[in-house]
């Protein structure tokens, strides 16, 4: 009986010799790692990808009441009549900020200027001559209501100029322009310098509440940005003090006051009459649609008109038949032919933003619409963004809240850009909805 | 009973980590195993027919009538691969080793055994690396790569039973059950996709043998296997980037209308000892898997015949010398394959050749070791041709119980 047990437990190693083999071989998972590629036909994915562009993209117009412009990033300067937006005639209004309230005794008074730098930004024919007008207002940079202004304020100037110039713009090259300011103005501010009449910033405010620069009514150039930077815009008051050898030069800068608190800035851009179907546009409630206006929608930054997009049956993506998911969503939208030339040009990009019900701006989504220009020689050029997670949250949305997206240049606030964008018409130019879409069981 | 345990432990183990295969364990529940319990390795696969009292025939149920009395046979086998795959275009090489095997059996009463097996009855392997899919609705293609892993096990009764001196008869019931992991990738843009499916598969089939001794040394067997459906119990979960944002689409999703049907198998063999040193064993299978109705995406299931031959040399089992009671072991199996992708059906054979190296004298305990070549498919249009070299290594253990008593 004893030597049978021994004999029973010796057999047993082999057997646990191979439990153990086979549990170390178990863990060795990297066996299965491979590159073989095998023959095309081999097997088939068993996974369709579908590519769906047949989902209605309801596009339509609306138009902010306002765009706030007190934080605008520069300054907007010029006139011109678009054949879609009418007359666009952006001015701006400024309080000035003295860097000194020191003149010597000695001194006397030479000139006074008016810089301003070339920021880059134009908008429409730089070609043509363009005028500025510098007047005085008559009152203080103060919002009627809240804290900031819009670019539907406005406050009272003088009839008069105190300083104009007509110039060629060169914004690429970014140089910068110098008005003649009126004498008259400058020995009168040089005088109550020098007599120490004003001797802080409430006194000087008192005393020159701030210029406006306005556009001449007869330009018909292009609207031209203007940099805020104390180094580059600034009024410079020149003067002399005669030493025993020689005349010392001195100066005073007033820079544009854009750190007081509300900012006493803005850019007032008003575009008049536009075409029949932007008129309509009274309320920011209002949607215009693309198919009562003739398939077009409209974009126009600094004004507040937004083309706004909603995807009205994104749910039938539920009537695709076995069980998938979204993969990709491309939305392409193309500016309508002729709509833009050389002068009225396309931005690279635009950036989209969310409103609700009301077109009350809730949110800006992370994605951006990029210029696609690849064929621009066939006349298809699209802007075209990434939508995946915002189709996917429209489709798992419990229900339809009304929002829509909107769609506007960046810095819409600091430009005068406009867009004419086609309609979702079937025609070949058509704004679409790209779907792709992975179906992993076909069975319900 | 404990120890059996253990070994389905390790064994499903060894299942689910799926020690790699072949690229056409793509399609149904795996490449099917061949490999089996003792000496039939060495055979060509076969043992319908062949009657044995020294080990485990797990090829015929009605052969466990014939467990001498106080013998208790366990038997335990790993087997290594070295698989060789090659299209028009590519080859490649790999080495995997595997669990094969592991078994008992006993005797019940007088010409009454039974005996439990564990066998890998199919293995999922495969990586399929840049497939071209088209994207409907558009000219563009996404590439995708697929991988399987996995299969399944075939836990088996056996009973035997003696009905005439020439004649037995046995019962099989098989639990077959296993998981098989298949999952898919791609990208397409900027969004990835990744699904992963795991079917479950649990079912039992019966299956029926006999052996009749037609004179002293010659025996014939048949054995059915009875069809059965295995039922799938299917669990997925879809992954996805989208805008750069993990997504789980599904996590675990449970689907059971899968199921796999098994068809009805008939087996032919017998096996004859001459000059007291030679035995010939021949089988004949057949699997009707066209009575299933299954399909593949790429092909359907068609009728299989599997032809088998063996020839063992054993000088003496009782002679003085080692090397006269060591068993010389060569075969051969051609099996005309079960799917068929376009008319051209995934045939293959294997050579087998082997030794078996007793291990005591006063019990039948053996160390078989066999060898097998085989090739499966061809390089022609879209299919792969595999060339591997299997080797398998069981041991064969006798274990004399309650004799010792007697002696004492």
């Amino acid at each position: 009986m004893k030597k049978g047990r021994i004999k029973i437990g010796w057999l047993l190693i082999p057997l646990i010799a191979a439990i153990v083999i086979t549990i170390f071989l178990s863990c060795s998972k990297d066996l299965n790692v491979s590159d073989f590629v095998a023959g095309d036909a081999f097997t088939d994915s068993k996974i369709r990808v579908v590519l769906i562009d047949t989902f209605t993209v309801a596009t339509s117009t609306m138009k902010f009441d306002s765009i706030l412009t007190s934080q605008s990033s520069r300054m907007l300067l010029g006139k011109y009549t678009d054949p879609v937006f009418g007359t666009v005639r952006c001015s701006t209004f400024m309080e000035l900020l003295p860097t000194s309230y020191t003149i010597g005794t000695e001194a006397e008074y030479d000139s006074i200027v008016f810089y301003l730098g070339l920021d880059k930004y134009y908008y429409n024919d730089t070609l043509q001559t363009s005028t500025l007008h510098i007047r005085q207002l008559q009152k203080r940079l103060k919002p009627k209501n809240g804290d900031y202004f819009y670019n539907t304020s406005t406050v009272d100037y003088a009839n008069s100029d105190i300083g104009t110039l007509s110039f060629k713009p060169r914004p690429l090259i970014g140089d910068s322009l110098g008005i003649k300011v009126s004498d008259s103005l400058g020995i009168d501010m040089f005088g109550r310098l020098q007599d120490k009449m004003i001797t802080n910033l409430d006194e000087f405010r008192e005393y020159f509440k701030g210029v406006t620069i306005l556009p001449d009514e007869l330009d018909q150039g292009a609207i031209v940005g203007f940099s805020l930077a104390s180094d580059k815009s600034y009024m410079r008051l020149y003067y002399s003090t005669p030493e025993e050898e020689e005349r010392v030069q001195g100066h005073i800068d007033f820079s544009i006051n854009t750190v007081s608190s509300p900012i006493p800035f803005f850019n007032r851009i008003t575009s008049e009459e536009p075409n029949e179907y932007l008129k309509t546009l009274t309320d920011k409630e209002i949607n215009l649609m693309s198919s009562v206006s003739d398939n077009r929608s409209f974009i126009q930054s600094g004004i507040g008109i937004a083309t706004r997009i909603q995807f009205p049956f994104i749910k039938n993506i539920y009537d695709i038949p076995g069980q998938g998911t979204l993969l990709e969503a491309v939305l392409k939208i193309r500016p309508a032919g002729q709509s833009y030339n050389d002068h009225l040009i396309l931005r690279d990009s635009l950036s989209l933003y969310i409103v609700d019900v009301n077109n009350e701006l809730t949110e800006q989504l992370s994605q951006i619409a990029v210029l696609n220009r690849a064929n621009q020689e066939f006349n298809d050029i699209y802007y075209q963004v990434d939508l995946g997670s915002y189709i996917e949250k429209l489709q798992l949305a419990e229900r339809n809240t009304g929002e829509a997206l909107i769609l506007l240049p960046d810095n819409y606030n600091s430009t005068i850009d406009r867009f004419v964008l086609n309609g979702n018409n079937n025609s070949k130019f058509s704004t679409i909805l790209e779907l792709t879409y992975a179906i992993y069981d076909a069975d319900e | 009973m404990t120890i059996i345990m253990t070994f389905g432990v390790a064994v499903g183990q060894s299942q689910s980590e799926g020690l790699t295969s072949s690229p056409y364990s793509l399609y149904g529940l795996g490449v099917i195993n061949q490999t089996s319990v003792g000496k039939s390795n060495g055979l060509g696969y076969t043992g319908i027919g062949v009657k044995t009292e020294m080990e485990i025939n797990n090829l015929n149920p009605s052969n466990f009538a014939l467990i001498p009395q106080y013998s208790f046979f366990y038997n335990v086998g790993l087997s290594g691969a070295y698989n060789n795959y090659s299209n028009s275009g590519d080859n490649e090489v790999r080495t995997t080793l595997n669990f094969s095997n592991i078994a008992i059996a006993f005797r019940v009463t007088e010409g009454v055994g039974a005996g439990i097996t564990m066998i890998p009855y199919s293995d999922v392997g495969y990586t399929l690396v840049g497939l071209q899919s088209n994207i409907e609705g558009s000219n563009e293609i996404f590439e995708s790569n697929v991988s399987g892993i996995g299969g399944l096990s075939d836990l088996r009764f056996n009973l035997g039973f003696r009905i005439l001196p020439e004649l037995r008869i046995g019962l099989s019931s098989s639990l077959l059950f296993g998981s098989i992991e298949e999952n898919e990738t791609f990208q397409i843009s900027s969004s990835t996709f990744e699904s992963t499916e795991t079917t479950n598969y649990r079912g039992v089939r019966l299956g029926l043998g006999l052996q009749y001794d037609l004179l002293k040394n010659i025996t014939m067997g048949t054995t059915i296997q009875l069809p059965s459906s295995l039922n799938g119990n299917l669990k997925r979960t879809i992954l996805k980037n989208l805008d750069g944002t993990e997504i789980t689409v599904e996590n675990g999703t449970v689907d059971d209308i899968t199921s796999f049907n098994m068809p009805l198998e008939l087996g032919l063999g017998i096996s004859g000892t001459f000059y007291k040193k030679l035995t010939l064993s021949a089988d004949y299978k057949k699997n009707y898997w066209n009575a299933t109705g299954q399909t593949e995406n790429i092909g359907k299931y068609s009728d299989q015949n599997i032809y088998a031959f063996g020839l063992e040399y054993l000088e003496d089992s009782k002679g003085f010398k080692y090397i006269q009671r060591m068993r010389y072991r060569i075969g051969f199996n051609y099996d005309d394959g079960y799917l068929d992708i376009n008319n051209t059906k995934i045939d293959g054979f294997n050579l087998t050749a082997g030794i078996g190296l007793p291990i005591s004298r006063s019990t039948n305990s053996l160390l078989n070791l066999s060898y097998s070549f085989g090739s499966k498919g061809q390089i022609k249009n879209v299919l792969v041709r595999e060339n591997y070299h299997l080797l398998s290594l069981n041991m064969s253990l006798e274990d004399m119980w309650f004799r010792k008593r007697k002696i004492n």
